[in-house]
């Protein structure tokens, strides 16, 4: 049999914290042959990231290896020296850093990152680089990934660089002395899906290239299909199932691995949902709506930024409009300027038959529209109970306080939750129950519109299908009429009766999502769908055609 | 990006005007409150009404409070705080030729506090519950806890039983002829006249007192560099160079030390303020006769004018401490510089 | 090493990872235990204390300036007075020091750094304005105008202290509300039509408790440390009332001979701020907040 290049056998691995032992990888073992694709996929805290901490050897000061050995090449680096081990970083393996926003330190340029990291493992190399042949060296390197002023590139500091483009530099710092193995975790999360799908197909190109070994972490299973041929699932720090890509995703052995295959929604073929289209007269109706953000200088000129340029759009009482684009395209300010939270620049917003003049709105208006935010980590006030949350709306609605029990009772179940929850804090909710307080919060004030921004986007596949369900459930139930904010395309095409896509402030295209995603009009909406990771070949056929200029155009992100 | 250093600093310059301004107005408008006539404390008890009239009309004291407020402002620009009441000298003189002992000996303490609190924070940082950590961190809560006047006195009396010869007052031996000029620092003018025995005798004695003043910040610097180190320890970058194997010195006195910088700094210019504050004790137990010598038996003595002059030299002298920090965060942060143009 | 197996993370609670923090730092326990002895002490002085009547004004030439010994623990002053009964009652002007200057400082500091941080535009600007210029007085320097204007006594002093240390509760709850503010939770109760009272206090000011009171703790020090170094320059609380501060500077004119004069007092003042330093310290790691 051959060696493989990375042989996981065995890897107990607990942390110490707070006088408990959690023991957070169980038994794992995982190959990866010479040139193989790997990817190892969990949700949040399964344990993924802790593996790569421990085939590096960056694992925080109270996590300790139990047992089990990390054969790279045949060598167990677990018992290597130190020194030995530390040569290896960089040269042997590599790794693609997950959030890009972090992984630079704030006040030294790009540059001198790059060079460092090159200078050092030269030396364990027992290489004495000069530093005009580094810079040379980081310089080709950077333009293999797509950055194409390198010079640009270096003497920046990470502010000054768009996600994207750090996403790429931190590529290239795993490039710097070809490893044999890349490790890639969850690369691209953080960025919207056009940048991370260029990110995905240049780490790929990169691995196909140089003929790299790679072991994907990520959560996204659409990813999945694109970047490994071998994949491991794990759960609760233990891998539940293994198996090739194929048989795996279309035949899975364990209910959990179905589970996420399944709560992924489909983005085209037989499985997708058409929500009926709805014909009553419009709740919000929005008329050549601008809004400019200005922002004023002593010396010098301030500059002004048009965050929604010319917007007119109508949402029909009862229906689940979807406000599609990436980051900074402005989706969000449309939502707040119709919750009235700010003012329009320009143009008319009327909501439930009022027109909003500015900000000022009565307490009974305000309470028409409800928001449910994305991170349920922040939604909730970490000081207060549940029940406490929720009686605030009922409070300021004039409810008198005898009824809130009764109330607030029936608004949990409205929401699947137990009684009980009424005196739980946040921190003892997990994200998806969170998220459900949230919705329970919104209803209390007996809305007749609520705001989604990107409700699911922060919770795990699994638990993103089951708020779905519930959203879809209460729309039935209630005739509320939601204002879905999100990036999510596939999750949009099945949730949505209408959507609307945004670029830079302009809606480009509306429409049903039957005839937005099989007949897309406008290049960037055909961008946008292409770039949209798909758990099926046939999917993947299914989607439209779009020329490489045409994906150069729109990507906001744009390569330097 | 010129610019943006440029609107940054003239920002800053226009809030510390305006700063500088209300405090000249409520230390004027808290002179005026004062029960006691500035003309009879300037005359004594022996003088009559008439002449006290006499003297207020002199004094101005006689006009609208706008007015006199005005005219305040007006020679406190150019310089011209008024004169004493007790020795009726005019104060700014006096003060200019106090001025330069306390800077001495102000400069000398941020020169110590930084030279030990510094190193101590990042050895401290790295060494981590350990004894080494441990010893550290209990001298820099001794330096935040202990009254600057208690080390002060300790620091004399170990001087006056333990160590032979050592000078306990002054700023230089009264035997020596000092050096003229050009910039009152003793220990900058003997060097430029090449005069080592003054340099000596001025090291000795400016080592105790600097000492005793440096104590506090030492502490607080201390602490907030170790936390700060900490802090950026378990961020992503470190990660980042650790998973290249890029060696932990230069994670720690490159990457770590740098940011770690920026929060001591920060503090740095409070710190000033409470510096200029301990100042008055330490220049008291030393007999340094600098210029807080000189606000202390001011304000025991009542003398108005001198007081006013007083807080706003060091109300002053806080805010330049504080622009020099700014132009210093600037420099090393440069997150703050895109802030603020963007 | 054996372990309790983990519980799911979710059931650690905050309380019980803030109260194992405390409990594993024993200069906290030890800080504790000296605010908890010094506290004890003030209140029951006149209980403790070997020579009560020493703390008016007594004068006892025959016993003045005696060591330390069996009868005197710390020795006595210039006019033969027990200096142990008077840093026993100094404790006590300390801690009222302390009392009367955060009881109004912090709740009048938390009060004006809320309304800045929770409200935009005009009032955090004149808040933060006035509260950067309070800043930029050197606070002792500040004090001794104060007290120069005023006649030297406890209440005084007090007042002086407290005119100028509200503004660091100002500053610590306006950074820390006005982050709190911006969080989505606030947004939402406002959504839900609460009102700004019930946001102030019942949505923001819970968050901002824990820094106010490590905050508070660590003050408690600084201002028996400030009081101290206001009497000390002859401009705090006046003999006979037994304040440290001014017992320092009364014993310093019997230098280098009657050290114990100057040092009982001075170890007695360092005693208390390294208690509440200590303690606010344990309480800082405890809540993982900033102050």
């Amino acid at each position: 049999m051959v060696q493989p290049l990375l042989d996981i056998a065995g890897l107990n691995v607990a942390f110490h914290t707070y006088g408990y032992r959690a023991h957070v990888l169980k038994d794992v073992s995982l190959t990866i042959p010479e040139g193989g694709r790997v990817a190892l996929i969990g949700e949040t805290g399964s344990g993924k990231s802790v593996t790569a901490k421990t085939i590096l050897g960056t694992l925080p000061a109270n996590a300790a290896v139990e047992s089990g050995a990390v054969r790279f090449a045949g060598r167990d680096v677990l018992t290597l020296p130190e020194a030995e081990r530390d040569a290896m970083k960089g040269t042997a393996f590599s790794i693609i850093m997950q959030d890009p926003l972090s992984s630079f330190n704030p006040v030294f340029r790009i540059g001198r990152h790059l060079d460092d990291v090159m200078r050092f493992a030269d030396r364990r190399l027992g290489r004495a680089s000069k530093e005009q042949e580094r810079t040379r060296q980081i310089h080709a390197v950077l333009r293999k990934v797509q950055l194409s002023d390198p010079e640009r590139i270096c003497r920046a500091y990470p502010a000054q660089l768009s996600g994207g483009m750090r996403q790429r530099v931190l590529i290239a710092l795993a490039l710097l002395h070809q490893p044999r193995l890349l490790i890639a975790d969850e690369p691209g999360t953080a960025l919207d899906v056009t940048t991370q799908d260029e990110i995905m197909k240049l780490i790929n190109r990169l691995v196909a290239e140089n003929g790299l070994s790679l072991l994907m972490i990520t959560h996204n299973l659409g990813v999945v299909r694109q970047m490994a041929d071998d994949i491991y699932v794990m759960r609760h720090g233990e891998i539940v199932e293994h198996g090739a890509l194929r048989t795996l995703f279309t035949a899975p052995r364990q209910d959990y691995t179905r589970q996420l295959v399944e709560a992924i929604p489909p983005l085209y073929g037989p499985q997708v949902t058409d929500q009926p289209p709805v014909a009553t007269p419009p709740i919000v109706e929005l008329a050549g709506v601008w809004k400019t953000f200005r922002e004023r200088r002593l010396i010098g000129r301030g500059s002004a930024h048009d965050a929604v340029r010319d917007v007119s759009l109508s949402i029909r009482q009862g229906e689940i409009f979807g406000l599609a684009g990436e980051s900074g395209s402005g989706k969000t300010t449309v939502a707040r300027m119709i919750m009235g939270l700010i003012g329009p620049s320009a143009g008319t917003i009327s909501v439930a038959g009022t027109a909003l003049a500015g900000t000022v709105r009565s307490e009974a208006f305000r309470r028409l529209t409800q928001i449910v935010y994305q991170n349920p980590g922040t939604s909730l006030n970490p000081k207060r109970t549940v029940g406490q949350t929720l009686s605030v709306p009922l409070t300021f609605s004039g409810l008198e306080r005898a009824r809130h029990g009764e109330r607030i009772t029936r608004l949990l179940r409205q929401v699947d939750l137990a009684p009980h929850y009424v005196s739980k804090y946040p921190h003892e909710l997990s994200g998806g129950q969170k998220q459900r307080v949230a919705i329970a919060r919104a209803l209390a004030a007996n809305p007749k519109i609520i705001v989604l921004d990107e409700p699911t986007s922060a919770l795990d596949v699994s638990v993103q299908k089951n708020v779905i369900a519930l959203l879809q459930r209460l729309r039935d139930e209630l005739g509320l009429t939601y204002l879905f904010i999100s990036h999510d395309l596939s999750l949009m095409r099945n949730f949505c009766s209408r959507i609307a896509i945004m670029l830079k402030g302009e809606i480009v295209e509306e429409g049903e999502p039957k005839s937005v995603f099989a007949a897309p009009e406008h290049p960037y909406t055909r961008a946008l769908i292409a770039a949209v990771p798909v758990m099926a070949e046939e999917e993947e056929r299914m989607k439209p055609s779009v020329s490489l200029e045409e994906r150069r155009r729109f990507l906001v992100d744009a390569v330097a | 990006m010129n610019t943006t250093y440029l609107d940054v600093l003239v920002r800053r310059m226009i809030g510390f005007a305006g700063v500088l301004f209300i405090l000249s107005l409520m230390i004027f408008v808290l002179a005026r409150v004062v029960p006691g006539d500035p003309a009879r404390i300037a005359l004594g008890p022996s003088a009559t009404q008439a002449q006290v009239e006499a003297m207020r009309q002199e004094m101005g004291l006689d006009q609208p409070v706008i007015v006199q407020y005005a005219d305040y402002l007006t020679g406190a620009l150019q310089g011209d705080f008024g004169r004493s009441l007790i020795s009726g000298k005019p104060v700014m003189p006096e003060i200019m030729a106090l001025l330069p002992a306390t800077l001495e000996l102000v400069l000398v303490t941020l020169l110590i506090m930084i030279a030990v609190s510094v190193p101590l924070g990042v050895v401290t940082a790295r060494y981590r519950n350990t004894w080494i950590d441990n010893t550290g961190r209990f001298f820099s809560i001794v330096g935040v806890t202990m009254p600057s006047f208690l080390f002060a006195i300790l620091l004399q009396l170990v001087a006056a039983n333990f160590i032979a010869d050592w000078p306990l007052l002054g700023r230089v031996s009264h035997t020596l002829d000092l050096p003229p000029g050009p910039t009152g620092l003793l220990l900058v003018d003997s060097l430029l006249h090449g005069r080592g025995d003054v340099f000596v005798s001025a090291l000795k004695h400016i080592l105790f007192p600097a000492l005793a003043l440096a104590m506090a910040g030492i502490g607080q610097v201390t602490r907030i560099t170790r936390s700060a180190m900490i802090e950026h320890q378990r961020r992503d970058h470190v990660l980042t160079l650790k998973s290249f194997g890029v060696p932990d010195r230069v994670i720690i006195f490159r990457y770590l030390l740098k940011l770690s910088s920026i929060a001591p700094l920060t503090i740095m210019g409070l710190e000033f303020a409470s510096l200029i504050g301990n100042a008055f004790v330490v220049e008291l137990v030393f007999s340094w006769g600098g210029f807080a010598s000189y606000g202390l038996e001011a304000i025991l003595q009542k003398d108005l004018n001198a007081v006013m002059a007083v807080v706003l030299v060091s109300g002053f002298f806080f805010i330049v401490a504080n622009l020099v920090i700014d132009v210093a965060l600037l420099v090393i942060d440069p997150r703050l510089r895109f802030k603020e143009a963007r | 090493m054996s372990l309790a197996a983990a519980p799911e993370p979710q059931t650690l609670t905050t309380r019980y990872m803030a109260w194992y923090r405390f409990t594993r730092n024993p200069a906290a326990v030890i800080g504790g235990l000296m605010v908890v002895s010094v506290v004890l002490a003030a209140v029951f002085a006149p209980l403790i204390a070997p020579y009560p009547d020493h703390v008016g004004a007594v004068v006892d030439f025959r016993n003045r300036h005696a060591p330390p010994s069996a009868e005197h623990w710390f020795g006595t002053d210039k006019v033969g007075r027990d200096i142990l009964t008077r840093v026993v009652f100094g404790f006590r002007v300390s801690l009222l020091l302390v009392i009367g200057v955060l009881g109004v400082a912090v709740p009048v500091g938390a009060a004006l750094g809320l309304l800045a941080g929770y409200f935009s535009g005009l009032v955090e600007r004149i808040i933060t304005g006035f509260t950067n210029v309070m800043l930029a007085i050197p606070p002792l320097v500040m004090a001794l105008a104060i007290g120069n204007v005023l006649e030297p006594n406890l209440v005084n002093a007090m007042l002086a202290i407290t005119l100028l240390w509200w503004t660091w509760h100002a500053r610590l709850v306006y950074r820390v509300s006005k982050s709190i503010a911006m969080e989505d939770y606030i947004e939402a109760a406002r959504l839900a039509g609460a009102s700004h009272w019930h946001v102030l206090t019942r949505e923001i000011l819970p968050n901002c408790v824990s820094v106010i009171s490590v905050k508070t703790t660590l003050d408690a020090a600084f201002v028996i440390l400030f009081g101290a170094t206001l009497s000390f320059l002859g401009l705090g609380v006046k003999p006979p009332t037994p304040d440290l501060g001014s017992m320092v500077a009364d014993g310093r004119q019997f230098l280098p001979e009657m050290w114990w004069g100057v040092l009982a007092p001075g170890f007695a003042i360092f005693y208390a701020t390294l208690g509440f330093n200590l303690l606010g310290d344990g309480l800082r790691d405890m809540f993982d907040v900033e102050a």
